[in-house]
């Protein structure tokens, strides 16, 4: 009776609310740990020694340790640490789970995004900085006009990567009990005792991460004018 | 500019203090949606089950607004005691985690039942000598089953005694082959029936007591949320819960 057979439509729109999340969770990292993993590339770079190994310490440790660790970690730690509790720490209607969450995500994706950057500047040759001194620009000028624009080309590809790696991590959001697709699912066969939320869970990381790769793609095109 | 700038920063402020004022008593309820018939997903994809109803009824009868939050079983005691949840209410075995909580009275007996494939050349505790066993992790009946546990005789003879997250995949595992029976409160098991792949075993492994798990020193909470329980029994709301999710059954035991 209450464990009726849960109907296909049924299925879809309660993944679907899940989904929701899982998106939430993919451009909201994106947001942030984008424009951070590229301070954190200039830091690691940087000529002042004590900031370069403060990057080179943070990107060893983030990307050194599991990411599910991580959230859990930020998700406790005012609390073990500084005694506030938990629900103080909601924003209006934001459970500080789904703040943590993105903290998380955003802080470990930054130091991923943060050596893919440097890997693009550093392949710059010195002869362009040269060539753009000699022609009166400014070191500013230089990185923005020059610098920049190529290197964005040469770092799609793995940035495509790590772009679609973060889709399937966001599954990892479960382990604060934030209801992405993927806990959903789980809550589902448990219930009704089926597979078919996993298959659909599947269906559904497949075609997300097909259109994103799809717009990568396209904007890989786009750029692509000198040739 | 900074005029127009201030009462921004004001609601922002508002927004991080959540100045609402007027707050309503909460009672937030933790439980693990993977645990059927106590607490699940309805098809409608709301959460229900009989532990859920009770709470809300409790909750009602206080004049609480009732949260229910589902957790991650392995965070419980950190979601406790750093104050996410007032309780964990689900299905959560009070015998050999005594001195943990401050626990209710015991409100549903269960047992743990062994499970398995209706062909299954299993049918007594000794039959299970030499297969591989599933549990859900961080339970009574998995600590028992251990060779340092209180049904070592029986967890000795095992050829693996395996532990997964949820009994969910527990079920899922049996169902595939890759073990040969799974130790699952009865509750649970019952509600695994349905699907006509499984039988239970006669003898169960072990008994043990229900109760509602409160923070150690929150006697205040439990003292209260147990009274409302017992008014409920006696007055018949709790059976009427309990019929509509044990096919008619009343399984309390708290009031009697």
């Amino acid at each position: 009776m209450l464990l009726a057979d849960i109907t296909l439509f049924q299925i879809v729109k309660q993944l679907s609310e899940g989904l929701l999340v899982s998106t939430e969770i993919f451009f909201l990292t994106l947001i942030f740990a984008l424009p951070l993993g590229l301070l954190i590339a200039f830091g690691r770079m940087s000529k002042f020694t004590p900031l370069r190994w403060l990057c080179i310490f943070y990107i060893s440790v983030l990307r050194g340790t599991p990411l599910m660790l991580q959230l859990l970690v930020w998700y406790f730690a005012p609390f073990y640490l500084f005694g506030i509790k938990l629900s103080s720490l909601a924003i209006g209607d934001i459970d500080y789970r789904f703040t943590a969450v993105i903290i998380g995500f955003a802080l470990n994706y930054a130091a991923y995004f943060a050596e893919i950057y440097r890997s693009g500047i550093e392949s710059m040759p010195k002869g362009q900085y040269e060539a753009a001194t000699v022609l009166g620009y400014t070191k500013t000028q230089t990185f923005f006009r020059i610098i920049m624009p190529q290197v964005v080309k040469r770092i799609l590809p793995p940035i495509t990567n790590e772009t679609i790696t973060l889709v399937k991590d966001t599954s990892l959001a479960f382990s604060l009990a934030v209801l992405e697709m993927f806990t959903i699912a789980k809550e589902i066969a448990s219930a009704q005792t089926t597979m078919m939320p996993f298959v659909i869970a599947g269906l559904f990381y497949y075609i997300f991460n097909f259109i994103v790769a799809a717009f990568m793609g396209w904007v890989e095109k786009k750029l692509n004018y000198y040739r | 500019m900074l005029k127009k700038l201030l009462p921004l920063f004001a609601a922002a402020l508002c927004l991080l203090t959540a100045c609402g004022g007027e707050k309503e008593k909460t009672f937030t309820v933790g439980f693990d949606a993977n645990f059927p018939p106590y607490g699940f997903k309805d098809t409608n994809g709301e959460y229900t089950g009989f532990d859920l109803e009770l709470a809300e009824e409790v909750a009602r009868r206080n004049g609480w607004k009732l949260v229910k939050k589902p957790i991650n079983w392995d965070a419980k005691d950190m979601e406790l005691s750093s104050g996410n949840i007032d309780c964990i209410w689900n299905g959560f075995t009070i015998n050999g985690r005594e001195g943990k909580y401050e626990w209710t009275k015991p409100y549903v007996d269960n047992s743990q039942v062994v499970v398995v494939l209706k062909d299954s050349s299993i049918n007594k505790h000794s039959d299970l000598a030499g297969k591989v066993v599933t549990v859900q992790t961080d339970t009574p009946i998995q600590k028992a089953l251990k060779p340092d546990g209180d049904l070592k005789t029986i967890g000795g003879t095992f050829k693996e005694l395996r532990t997964v997250a949820n009994y969910n995949q527990a079920v899922m595992e049996l169902e595939a082959g890759s073990c040969d029976a799974v130790a699952i409160d009865i509750g649970v098991a019952n509600s695994k029936m349905n699907s006509g792949k499984f039988r239970m075993l006669e003898d169960p492994l072990m008994k043990e007591q229900y109760g509602i798990g409160f923070l150690k020193g929150n006697t205040e909470l439990r003292d209260l949320v147990e009274k409302t329980l017992i008014e409920m029994v006696k007055d018949g709301t709790a059976a009427k819960i309990s019929a509509k999710y044990f096919k008619g059954e009343d399984v309390l035991i708290i009031g009697k």
